[in-house]
């Protein structure tokens, strides 16, 4: 399967859950936007859900 | 990109795969990352969803044989974008929907984002039930709304609570717990709260690294 892609985007999921604490972020698959995003109803027009962030200074450090 | 939208990713796909699990639903995706922009490549990046894909529905024939040709040729040819996307094609028809999950577009290879947005409608046109979910720093909303133009855009900024568990469970596991006392641990965490006015608009990082400073202040404080 490397023949179809060099990346392994399943290693860095796995960092980054074991890093991550329970409860933190569960408001978000709790919100209207989500769950009417999830259920595909809205076809092409609600295909796309955008979480938009600033980004880090530092996160390397705390890896 | 902040660890809260990465945690936002990777709870995200969590949460789809374990809904996914009993029906014929797949979840793919990718995180971006500067330091390994330069293999973040159209083909790669589309690949390594196809990859992600075929793990659910098996390795289809044409892929095989694909494969097998390649394999002779070359020295080991791989596919161009048009081959992955027919086969992705094909794969996402076979599935009843599909999630594609892209964390942190503003760090991928600029020069590959046009490519990735058509790549990423193209799936939609076809496939009207996928659905994508994207993570990135707030100016890359205006490169997504160009080609999804009705796109949902959730904010996320950190929340009192969330930091508070953080900050918690980073003390924890910190290396030198006998360095720790009541005192201290309350007012680790109460000045990272009080400061989080500053730090409402920026990520959960930047407490963390404050109250690594914090604390390091008061053993200094203490001693």
């Amino acid at each position: 399967m490397r023949w179809l892609s060099p990346l392994e985007p399943n290693n860095r999921h796995q960092t980054v859950r074991n890093d991550r604490l329970d409860g933190v972020g569960d408001w978000f698959l709790e919100t209207p936007e989500f769950q009417e995003w999830r259920s595909g109803e809205g076809g092409v027009d609600k295909a796309v859900l955008f979480c938009s962030g600033d980004p880090g200074v530092g996160k390397t450090y705390l890896r | 990109m902040s660890l809260t939208a990465r945690n936002t990713s990777s709870l995200l796909i969590d949460s789809l795969c374990d809904r996914a699990r009993k029906e014929n639903i797949a979840v793919a995706g990718l995180y971006c990352d500067f330091v390994s922009q330069q293999e973040q490549t159209i083909t790669n990046i589309m690949g390594a969803i196809l990859k992600q894909l075929v793990g659910k529905v098996g390795i289809p024939s044409y892929l095989r044989e694909a494969f097998e040709e390649g394999k002779a040729e070359f020295g080991g040819r791989g596919l161009r974008l048009a081959g992955l996307m027919g086969m992705l094609r094909t794969v996402i028809a076979s599935l009843s929907q599909v999630f594609i999950c892209v964390d942190a577009l503003d760090e991928c290879l600029p020069k590959c984002l046009p490519e990735l947005f058509k790549s990423l409608s193209d799936i939609v046109r076809d496939s009207p039930s996928t659905r994508i979910f994207v993570t990135g720093r707030p100016h890359v909303r205006g490169d997504i709304q160009k080609c999804f133009a009705k796109a949902v855009v959730i904010p996320i900024s950190p929340n009192p609570n969330d930091i508070r568990n953080y900050v918690e469970m980073k003390l924890r596991k910190d290396a030198d717990p006998e360095a720790m006392n009541n005192d201290l641990w309350a007012d680790i965490v109460r000045v990272v709260l009080e400061n989080m006015s500053d730090m409402c608009v920026r990520p959960f990082i930047i407490p963390t690294l404050s109250m690594m400073d914090t604390y390091q202040r008061l053993c200094v404080d203490s001693s």
